[in-house]
């Protein structure tokens, strides 16, 4: 099985589109954990040092799956997000 | 059959949103004012109650077309522009930098609550002192949703010269901030190493129905962000249209001296988003400069919220100095345009 592991770029303390971002992210997550997935989700800070080593200049919010960029300014929905995932998944 | 529901979807949001355009542009050519009509003389003889009542009726019974218009289009320029050129592109070499922070900042910032997070990672991610400060200053003066309103509400001439403005006066603070000893202390503070790894990009990009909704709710986003100032906003330029006396606005805000006032007051001032848009329309109705107009727009860069939050990324000398060519650039500018416009 293999692990996802998801981030969620956006300024700290989050904003509201980073919040509506980080909730349709746990939410799409939680359907496919429940199927036996195993998904992390964490929430980064798009000004911190190391996350602008590792994915330079993003717009919040963003969306990383597995340490690729995915999502660049948007408040993805929950169908979106499950896409992406299962995208990762295969 | 999926693919027949989206296709339907698709064609229902475009119909709306070529209806939203095709309306604005029906009452250009029937040229119908779409900012307010009621002049000063109006409001005299109104109860205090009755002002903005009377104001935000005759606003909306004109001006409704042309903010939903503005909203519509922010949320799909947002939602089409390719947002990740920044993340791709932004790094050490400097014109690329100025270049996209010229680009990508009216687009980037429709709200200004990503603006100072944004100028912190320009500067971070080592691109320099010179394109985080261009981008800083750009951004809230040539946001794409002010620049819609100010063509819309004041005149399509002022929208074109706020944007030539605010690119040459964002791209000389950026460099002569990056010329300066303080303003390179900074940037060697931030130099990324030169062996960061290329950032992994593949965006996905949904289908069409599924983009054309979400720069809607985009657009309806910024509506519930913005609206409740702008209320607030009009009922204050109500106000100084209905007691504003015409000669003080004659005395003061024409003129070198004029230009002089705007410019300070438009700055510290801090007006929510657009509101200076409605309140520098509401004092051009009572006699002030197109010049002094132009300092006024021009004020948004330097305001006081925004130079607190960046002097503790930076330091405050150079907030003091990209205020400092902000303000010098609002009153060239400002007295510039008010001469070859004849209206100063």
């Amino acid at each position: 099985m293999k692990d996802i592991t998801v981030e969620v770029i956006g300024v700290d303390p989050p904003c509201k589109r980073c919040q509506a971002t980080l909730k349709n992210v746990e939410e799409a997550a939680s359907a496919l954990k429940a199927s036996g997935f195993d998904i992390r989700v964490s929430k980064l800070n798009m000004v911190s040092k190391d996350v602008i080593a590792k994915y330079g200049v993003v717009v919040s919010p963003s969306l990383a799956v597995n340490g690729v960029v995915r999502i660049v300014g948007k408040v993805p929905d929950i169908k979106e997000v499950e896409r992406i995932l299962r995208a990762a998944i295969k | 059959m999926t693919e027949k529901i989206r296709a339907i979807r698709s064609i229902i949001l475009l119909i709306f949103i070529f209806f939203t355009i095709g309306y604005l542009i029906y009452s250009r050519i029937m040229a119908y004012s779409l900012a307010p009509t009621m002049k000063p003389a109006d409001f005299h003889g109104l109860p205090i109650w009755e002002i903005p009542v009377a104001y935000l009726v005759d606003y909306f019974s004109h001006g409704w077309i042309c903010l939903l218009f503005a909203f519509v289009v922010a949320g799909l320029v947002y939602e089409f522009v390719p947002k990740e050129a920044i993340t791709k592109y932004m790094s050490g070499n400097k014109v690329t930098g100025y270049g996209l922070a010229l680009g990508m900042a009216p687009f980037l910032t429709v709200c200004s609550c990503t603006m100072v997070p944004l100028f912190a990672g320009v500067l971070y991610s080592g691109a320099g002192i010179g394109p985080a400060i261009t981008f800083l200053l750009m951004a809230p003066a040539a946001n794409i949703l002010s620049i819609l309103l100010t063509g819309e509400i004041i005149s399509w001439e002022l929208a074109g010269v706020r944007i030539i403005v605010s690119v040459v006066v964002a791209l000389t603070a950026g460099i002569v901030i990056s010329k300066t000893p303080w303003g390179k202390a900074i940037e060697d503070e931030h130099q990324q190493s030169s062996s960061t790894a290329q950032t992994a990009i593949e965006i996905v990009k949904p289908p069409l129905d599924e983009r054309l909704w979400a720069s809607l709710k985009f657009a309806g986003y910024l509506a519930k962000q913005i609206l409740p100032f702008f209320l607030l906003g009009l009922v204050a330029v109500s106000y100084v249209e209905a007691y504003l006396p015409e000669d003080i606005v004659g005395t003061y805000l024409t003129g070198i001296t004029g230009v002089l006032i705007a410019s300070v007051i438009g700055g510290p001032l801090y007006t929510p988003t657009l509101v200076e848009i409605v309140l520098g329309k509401g004092m051009w109705d009572l006699g002030m400069s197109k010049g002094a107009l132009l300092s006024w727009l021009m004020g948004q860069p330097y305001d006081v919220a925004n130079a607190l939050a960046v002097s503790r990324i930076t330091r405050w000398k150079v907030v003091l100095t990209y205020m400092l060519i902000a303000w010098a650039g609002s009153v060239i500018f400002g007295l510039t345009y008010g001469m070859l416009s004849g209206s100063i």
